[in-house]
């Protein structure tokens, strides 16, 4: 106990160091997907089948494929195959990496969700719609998408949870997060070598910031709690 | 109204599912004539980039970070040195040990600098220079029954953790002797400190790093030396880096630099004479 709270002071700054890579990858894969899956989403439903039959054939890719081959694909086969390393040495091509792989995977997800959302609002509303005289995107952007927002939230809120663990599987391509920080002392880093502790306090990290996440995403559940 | 509400839609997820595809071909391009002549010269490559990659591990005393967070070590050092002689910067990436090899191929290094053990699989996927350190594979046990094991033949029926793909393993499956594969040698580590493992095999200059009294596994300690081995530098298959660190080693060696360096690490030891 008392050894660890001497190393404390120098395995902490390295910690949150690496939680912040851990944040930055979070916050850029949802930016990312959420729109990202809307898109996808419409490509599945459409009624031009090429397209949707296109559409339908990347999910399956890249749902049935586990993420940490997406990322080890990405990173490592323009090197290999095509001879040209796009993403570039060090800490930065291996985020953008990691990005990429990580908006296309959860794009996917997200995008099976939205789905699930829109043609979960009743057709007689559509039609309904169209009575009025209301084009086909006034009748999806008045009638159907805050519809659509409220069912989705807590299966969103499923994935958004899920993602802030999953973040960890980019240390498959050696993107530094919190994981990997605590790994490193055990292997031996600034000074302190051989402690196991660090890898396991990295657990704290990721409870507290989901706790928070839950929180938030209730309080946006109940402020969506209109028309019932 | 419909199709082109299809056709838009079409171009968001081409476009989309593309962006990745369309940044290399456009750098492909450019870049086809600097490819070519990469296969015919590693160095030209590197002193193009002005860059040296070195793909390391935090790995005491061959590449460890200070406390600014500077990398240094034997190996770090001399690294260093050689990308002086090349005229190049140098920067260190931490890569997954188990990846090394994509790594290298991959382009995303230039080479593993980082006391590795030169076996038969490094040798057959890399080129490798000369040996610049010798090495053993010891066992590590808990220190209070250390007396029982101080030889080979009394190491029968203990349970090893080992680093999947490293020396160690394959000195442990040699012996017919039963181990547990793990990720990294600290892992092996953390295995005989838990209990979930009788005894560990780790490189002899880890081991004295990493175990013993003023160290984090101050209750364990190393005994036999299964082997002996030798670090060496690993390039890409056909690299002309090669011949160029092979003979900077020479002449760091033959000026003192390299033995100096040695000594500031306390791997004096077990430095290999270049000639």
């Amino acid at each position: 106990m008392e050894l660890i709270l001497e190393q404390m002071p120098i395995v902490l700054p390295a910690l949150n160091a690496g939680f912040i890579q851990t944040l930055k990858l979070f916050v850029v894969t949802l930016v990312g997907a959420l729109p990202l899956g809307l898109v996808i989403a419409f490509g599945a439903m459409s009624k031009f089948k090429p397209l949707s039959l296109f559409t339908k054939l990347v999910i399956w890719i890249i749902r049935g494929t586990p993420l940490m081959i997406q990322l080890l694909i990405i990173y490592y086969f323009p090197g290999l195959v095509l001879d040209n390393p796009i993403w570039g040495s060090g800490e930065k091509g291996r985020f953008l990496a990691a990005s990429v792989a990580f908006i296309f995977n959860y794009a996917c997800y997200f995008a099976e969700i939205y789905r699930g959302g829109i043609q979960s609002v009743p057709v007689g509303q559509e039609e309904a719609g169209l009575v009025l005289g209301m084009t086909k995107s006034q009748i999806f952007f008045r009638v159907k998408l805050l519809q659509m927002v409220k069912r989705i939230v807590p299966p969103v809120s499923n994935e958004i949870i899920t993602l802030v663990k999953d973040t960890s599987l980019s240390r498959i391509i050696a993107l530094q997060e919190v994981i990997w920080a605590g790994q490193a002392f055990m292997k031996g880093t600034q000074g302190i070598s051989g402690a196991i502790w660090p890898l396991f306090f990295t657990a704290i990290y990721y409870l507290i910031f989901s706790g928070i996440l839950t929180v938030l995403l209730g309080k946006l559940e109940q402020k969506l709690d209109y028309f019932r | 109204m419909k199709k082109l509400i299809a056709l838009l839609l079409t171009g968001c997820m081409v476009a989309a599912t593309l962006v990745g595809c369309g940044a290399k071909e456009a750098t492909a391009n450019p870049d086809a004539d600097v490819a070519v002549e990469e296969t015919a010269s590693d160095l030209e490559y590197v002193k193009e980039k002005g860059v040296l990659v070195v793909g390391i591990t935090d790995f005491a005393p061959m590449d460890y970070k200070d406390e600014a967070g500077e990398w240094i070590g034997f190996d770090a050092d001399m690294a260093k040195g050689f990308a002086q002689k090349l005229g190049v910067e140098v920067e260190f990436v931490e890569i997954d040990w188990d990846n090394k090899i994509l790594e290298l191929d991959g382009k995303t290094i230039d080479c593993v600098w980082n006391g590795m053990t030169l076996t038969d699989e490094v040798k057959a996927a890399m080129d490798c220079s000369n040996a610049y350190c010798n090495n053993a594979q010891v066992v590590i046990v808990p220190a209070d029954k250390a007396a029982d094991y101080q030889t080979v033949e009394s190491l029968e029926g203990l349970a090893f953790a080992v680093e999947a793909g490293s020396a160690g393993e394959a000195e442990v499956t040699a012996l017919g002797l039963d181990c547990t594969p793990v990720k990294a040698q600290s892992d092996a580590l953390m295995e005989v400190a838990a209990g979930t493992s009788d005894a560990a095999v780790i490189d002899s200059l880890m081991a004295a790093a990493m175990v013993g009294e003023g160290t984090g596994y101050a209750d364990l300690t190393y005994t036999v030396g299964l082997n002996s081995e030798e670090y060496g530098v690993g390039f890409r298959k056909g690299s002309d880096l090669v011949a160029e660190l092979n003979a900077y080693f020479v002449e760091s060696y033959a000026a003192g630099t390299m033995q100096e360096c040695a000594d500031t690490y306390g791997v004096a030891a077990a430095l290999v004479e270049q000639k």
